[in-house]
């Protein structure tokens, strides 16, 4: 088994209220109620997430001593997959209306779909998407290693799931609230404004205007989304958010491409073999 | 929105605040900063820096390479009121350097790499505990320079203290 990552992004998390201790046999326990649970044969498109341990990716283990990461306890959690190549549909649906000389219907794509997915999914093994995390218990934090949206989003569920515990992002609003500042300095924090610092060179003499407040920023409004949303077209789990021109794969969550008839992958650039 | 974005959409400004203000301390003072309990670590900018637009019309500047906080673009940014929106940092503590990018609004680290293993790590369970207590120590020290910058921000007398000091070096 190898060392923990020493490079890449990271996440920090908080959490309240008690959690079982990791070095109990209940807290491997609990992980196993949400191991990872294989959708290798499935036959249709869908995703599996759960966990795993850093000595084992198939989920059917979970000795305490594989979650060992020094101070720290060493979770890893896999997503799975499995979706329709688009190109093999577009190759199958231009056949069709080659060989026929005009175009299909709405109605005759989505059944030549329905045919495709029931043939072709079987036979797709889906991409593997795996992450770590360090769990510190006796700071109530924990470090995910992985910056995507869909990655941390994954892994606060999943850790909901298991432990019945909500994580919080450790932003500039929770990282103030869980610090040791006063009750007084808490209040002003949750209320605080932004500093609008003078445009200096906007002055046309030597005196600069005065530091004022400016509005806070609201919180934006929600905004459901839907299959049908233009995000579901984009690859999940696969990357990362670009943070800076600098990162490393290292920032990648570790991903493992099966064998798959797919003549092109989108993320083939994202994939560290694992094999 | 989800409920876990909230602090970022309502309180991001202030991580970018502290990233400018690590960079103002950095310059004014030297970059070495006391942690309780007596944990002295070394700060200082690196090679990337991007400074957020003032308003959500404006476009953001990313400057990279070389020593960017040393450009003419970097001081005119400043003049003109930016905070730093991201940055690159080198973090030291005795013998251990970290770098890290810190995204302000989120204070997420990216591109983080860590102190080289220790000499002693003989094995891979070795390795992963000198790596844990290495990514601890990187979060738990971005943790407490965060908590430095609030215990100054918050001071009801902050703007005509230390902002005003920031703001005159801002206008340099």
């Amino acid at each position: 088994m190898a060392a923990i990552r020493k490079s890449g992004g990271v996440v920090p998390y908080f959490w309240q209220g008690k959690l079982i201790d990791p070095r109990d046999d209940e807290f491997a326990e609990h992980l196993s109620l949400q191991r990872f649970r294989t959708i290798e044969n499935a036959a249709s498109e869908e995703v599996s997430v759960g966990w795993i341990t850093p000595a084992d990716p198939t989920g059917d283990n979970f000795s305490p001593e594989d979650l060992d990461g020094g101070i720290g306890t060493w979770l890893r959690f896999r997503i799975d997959k499995k979706s329709m190549p688009m190109k093999w549909l577009q190759i199958h649906r231009d056949a069709a209306e080659k060989a026929r000389g005009k175009k299909m219907s709405a109605k005759e794509r989505r059944e030549l779909k329905d045919d495709l997915m029931d043939q072709l999914l079987p036979r797709v093994l889906p991409t593997i998407t795996l992450v770590d995390a360090l769990l510190f218990d006796d700071r109530k934090t924990v470090l995910l290693f992985a910056t995507s949206k869909s990655a941390k989003e994954a892994f606060t569920k999943l850790f909901f799931e298991t432990f019945s515990i909500q994580l919080e992002p450790a932003d500039p609003l929770q990282s103030g609230m869980r610090s040791d500042i006063s009750d007084e300095f808490k209040h002003t924090l949750e209320r605080i404004n932004p500093i609008r610092w003078p445009n200096t060179t906007l002055d046309n003499a030597k005196t600069r205007a005065p530091i004022t407040d400016m509005p806070r920023p609201a919180p934006k409004v929600a905004e459901s989304s839907t299959s049908d949303s233009p995000e579901d077209e984009s690859p999940p789990f696969e990357v990362d958010e670009a943070t800076e021109a600098e990162s490393s794969t290292d920032d990648m969550p570790i991903e493992v491409t099966p064998a798959t008839d797919t003549p092109e992958d989108p993320n083939a650039d994202n994939m560290e073999d694992q094999q | 929105m989800s409920q876990t974005n909230q602090g970022v959409e309502t309180h991001g400004f202030l991580g970018e605040e502290f990233l400018t203000w690590l960079w103002f301390k950095w310059e004014t003072e030297g970059g070495e900063f006391t942690l309780p309990g007596g944990r002295v670590v070394g700060i200082a900018i690196d090679d990337f820096l991007t400074f957020a637009a003032l308003t959500e019309d404006e476009t953001e500047q990313t400057l990279r390479r070389g020593l960017p906080t040393r450009t003419e673009e970097a001081r005119t940014a400043l003049r003109q009121g930016h905070r730093l929106r991201k940055a690159r940092l080198l973090i030291a503590e005795g013998e251990r350097q970290w770098t890290a990018t810190i995204d302000a609004p989120s204070l997420i680290l990216g591109g983080v790499k860590l102190p080289e293993d220790a000499e002693e790590c003989e094995s891979e369970i070795d390795r992963t505990a000198d790596r844990a207590a290495n990514w601890l120590a990187l979060h738990e020290i971005v943790q407490a320079l965060y908590r430095l910058f609030l215990k100054d921000r918050l001071m009801p007398d902050y703007q005509s203290t230390g902002a005003e000091q920031q703001a005159n070096w801002m206008a340099r």
